[in-house]
């Protein structure tokens, strides 16, 4: 099994060499003198805060960011992932795809329980692929769309049916991206309409114990757990605090124990990082790539002409953003697929660089060449800018964008409306120049870059898919045959010259490799065992009594 | 007698008022651009028009809104407010659960600011130009000007995480069991700040008013002529300036009253406080229809009854009012 972070290791020590004055000032953190900080204790109530407040908990059918961390406590995937990616047994003890790629065989954990006392056997696999996930996942249209059915031998024999192979599905099998669901609870209701909804059953280490909307969700231990003596902790309690100077506040008094996923401010960090009680990570972020990008609609000249898209690109200082908005948490973007991606071999950095010196003399002079000149003001164009709605920080970058593009002559304006608004213009009525969105990649690069850059994904309506109408049969080609591909090293080949189609294409600008942060008590340990991070269970966390 | 019909009156002429309330609502939130369908694909990050289809035709979104308003009316008309499929929950029990934390909080501020206004509004012109007249003054123009926010904020830098004697949010210890006079005081703790930082800012207007007030009606006739029929000081302020001079503050009270039931957004999020107005404020954002609509319903029925109670306030402070 994988055993905590390095960082962790370290933060123990450096708990233990407090100075005693500095241990009796934080109040009653250390009250209790210093457990032995590497036999897991068992017991102990772990609060963490999930910001924001999910709507609901129906993670089978929603995926909103914020519904795993609670979630993934509950429902169990087939298997899960080692610090390397590679898949590891949970629900399924072992697989096995076959030479055609066409099928992948899984033999299915003996003697796991839902939460409601049902044994799990091949049904419920069968159950949650075909008619919950196939159905209502957002997702599904990617990652299941090869899927035919699901072959039940025996009760604990479930196969796979692609219609092509799917090289990527053996990446998305964790709880947090296929959950396992059980049949008799949804069997002969409507799935969106379920009760359990809200009150989720499943077979992980904790079971749903309550929900108090606008303050916490409750999970209670699993005493039935299927693995022997876990998990350590009796109850995790998931707050919900909407004010970010009082989440961090949370912490620093040590009644929350852990905040994942940039629930704190970045501005916040250094203050968090000083306090002696806490301790920050960015680990268990591995598998949960993000990029945040400039969409340009490819329908509102000038912005259809390729060189002034790259002009845009060339204009943009991505040191500056990261420095003064994100706290340089991150690096800069080098193109269309994050740089976790390295670790599966998909990322390259072999495309048209745009962060070089003279960057601002090449995109003067592709302007100037895509025959638009300065006119009496030094402005060449003016176009609008959405402005991000999910938070702050996204408004600081837009107020960069508009300097930093007045440098080459291009008149920004900003325009910030609320969620619901924003969304309509920018994915119904198509009625934009320029977004700033922060788009998720997923777990391999068919999610990333199959939403975002395939023709067939200009949709209207729907949102945070192909915007900018970028059309290029070559890399659609490409894109579509590197998802059927089963050879590794073929599909990395295809990905490397996917990227550089993109980068020379510039349909949209990449800015910023994102980099999530987690901050938490240094009484709490092993938090963090695996890629998926906060959205996979707390099952080995534990609180030094 | 004259007076029970009066209240009726007044009930019978307020249900127009809410109905226009009701069609004037129904329809501004329908001018809002999109819809509770879309934010949801948003926040999921893709979804298919297929399922976008689905989730407009469970949430009646579907339907024109002729249709979508009868819906609702019939619904109404039956004391259902409905039902949130962004929760998924039934839009009463969403606002139940919130409507104890809201009255607590609102009722615990309010209730101090203004006891505690009128009181230092008292003292303060009864020793006008004095200290205590200056520092009562001098304190209330700060509370007045001072946000809210930014005062919970320090509040929180310095009692909970400074000193410790205050847990920082949230409405009670969750997990912690507590149980009888136990829970009573956990809860108590979680109010303090909330309630306090929320009371400031009234306590402020009240007292300045209430000072106002009572020193303009001790410069009226009536108090002249009490005086010359030797009334002491102490009967003239209590049983003829006060009186009086609480009408404007009584009149301020109540259009603030509204506010009860609508929540503070600020002091909530700042302190986790599960009270209603954050619940609208996310009902908004995310285009709940049927929980916003309910909220303002509920919002709007609640300022006609505070209204006519405020009538009925006057009358019993001044006879000479006519109802």
């Amino acid at each position: 099994m994988v055993d905590d972070s390095p960082s962790n290791k370290i933060s123990r020590r450096t708990a233990l060499a407090l100075p005693l004055g500095l241990a009796a000032s934080s109040g009653t953190i250390f009250s209790n003198g210093f457990a032995k900080a590497d036999e897991p204790v068992r017991g102990g109530t772990m609060v963490m805060i999930v910001q924001p407040e999910p709507s609901t908990l129906a993670h089978y059918a929603v995926t909103a960011g914020n519904i795993p961390p609670i979630a993934t406590q509950i429902y169990e995937g087939l298997v899960t992932y080692d610090w390397d990616q590679n898949p590891q047994p949970s629900l399924a003890t072992s697989w096995e795809t076959a030479p055609d790629g066409k099928s992948i065989t899984f033999k299915l954990r003996e003697r796991v329980f839902f939460h409601n006392g049902n044994p799990f056997t091949s049904a419920d696999v069968q159950f949650s692929f075909m008619e919950i996930l196939k159905k209502y996942h957002p997702f599904a249209p990617l990652l299941l769309a090869e899927l035919t059915g699901v072959d039940t031998p025996d009760a604990m024999t479930a196969i796979l049916r692609l219609a092509n192979p799917a090289p990527y599905l053996m990446k998305a099998l964790a709880g947090r991206d296929l959950p396992i669901m059980c049949k008799s609870v949804f069997e002969g209701t409507p799935v969106l309409q379920n009760p359990t909804a809200n009150k989720p059953i499943g077979t992980g280490p904790f079971k749903f114990g309550q929900w108090d909307r606008g303050q916490f969700v409750r999970l209670d231990r699993n005493d039935k757990y299927w693995k022997p003596g876990l998990p350590y902790l009796d109850h995790i309690i998931a707050r919900f605090i909407p004010d970010a100077a009082t989440r961090s506040a949370a912490l620093e008094t040590g009644e929350a124990h852990f905040a994942g996923y940039s629930a704190v401010n970045y501005a916040d960090l250094a203050r968090m990082k000083s306090n002696p009680i806490l301790d920050t990570t960015m680990k268990g972020y591995e598998m949960t790539p993000a990029l945040s990008v400039l969409e340009l609609n490819a329908n509102h000249p000038p912005l259809d002409k390729k060189e002034v898209r790259q002009a845009i690109a060339y204009a943009i200082d991505r040191k500056v953003i990261l420095r003064d908005v994100m706290y340089g948490y991150g690096q800069p973007a080098t193109g269309p697929l994050s740089r976790l991606f390295k670790t599966v071999g998909f990322y390259t950095d072999d495309v048209r660089n745009y962060d070089v010196p003279d960057r601002l003399e090449i995109a003067n002079k592709l302007l100037d060449g895509a025959g638009l000149p300065r006119g009496s003001n030094g402005m060449r164009f003016g176009i609008h800018l959405e402005v991000n709605s999910f938070g702050e920080q996204w408004l600081r970058q837009a107020e960069y964008l508009k300097q930093a593009l007045a440098i080459v002559g291009i008149d920004l304006t900003l325009r910030s409306e609320d969620t619901a608004t924003w969304l309509r213009r920018v994915y119904t009525n198509y009625d934009y120049d320029m977004n700033e969105p922060f788009l998720s990649q997923g777990v391999d690069p068919v999610y990333g870059l199959n939403k975002q850059y395939l023709t067939s994904q200009i949709r209207k309506g729907v949102t945070f898919v192909n915007n900018s109408f970028y059309a290029n049969p070559e890399f659609d080609d490409i894109l579509n045959e590197a998802m059927r591909e089963p050879d590794h090293g073929k599909r990395a080949a295809l990905y490397k010259k996917a990227q550089q189609i993109l980068a020379e294409d510039c349909p949209l600008v990449w800015l910023i490799d994102v980099q999530y942060v987690s901050v938490f008590n240094r009484k709490l340990h092993d938090h963090t065992t695996g890629p998926l991070g906060t959205q996979q269970a707390f099952e080995r966390a534990w609180l030094e009594k | 007698m004259r007076f029970a019909r009066y209240v009726g009156y007044r009930l019978l002429t307020a249900l127009p008022v809410i109905c226009g309330i009701i069609v004037l609502n129904f329809l501004l939130i329908h001018l809002a651009p999109g819809d509770a369908a879309s934010v949801l694909a948003g926040e999921s990050g893709a979804a298919t028009p297929e399922y976008m289809d689905e989730l407009r035709h469970k949430f009646g979104l579907d339907q024109s809104l002729g249709m979508q308003f009868l819906t609702y009316v019939s619904n109404l008309a039956h004391f259902n407010l409905g039902y949130s499929y962004r929760n998924d929950a039934d839009v009463s029990s969403l606002i139940l659960e919130r409507l104890g934390p809201t009255s607590l909080l609102m009722l615990t501020a309010f209730g101090t600011a203004l006891a505690l206004g009128i009181i230092l509004g008292l003292v303060a012109a009864t020793g006008r130009n004095s200290w205590r007249d200056n520092v009562i003054s001098l304190i209330s123009l700060v509370a007045y000007a001072t946000p809210g926010f930014w005062l919970g904020l320090m509040m929180i830098v310095i009692f909970s995480i400074g000193l410790g004697w205050l847990p920082t949010s949230g409405f009670d210890t969750v997990g912690a069991g507590h149980e009888g006079w136990a829970e009573v005081w956990d809860i108590g703790r979680h109010l303090v700040m909330p309630a306090v930082s929320l009371a400031l800012f009234y306590l402020a207007l009240y007292a300045r008013l209430m000072r106002a007030s009572i020193l303009e009606q001790t410069g009226m006739d009536y108090v002249t002529t009490a005086r010359a029929k030797g009334q002491t000081e102490r009967r003239i302020m209590t049983g003829h300036v006060l009186r009086n001079a609480l009408l404007p503050v009584v009149t301020l009270a109540g259009v603030q009253a509204g506010n009860l039931i609508g929540g503070s957004i600020v002091v909530e999020t700042v302190f986790g406080w599960p009270g209603i107005g954050t619940l609208a404020f996310n009902a908004l954002q995310s285009r709940d229809l049927n929980l916003i609509l309910a909220i303002f319903f509920i919002s709007a029925c609640l300022v006609v009854v505070i209204n006519l109670a405020v009538d009925v306030i006057y009358f019993m402070l001044d006879p000479r009012m006519e109802i």
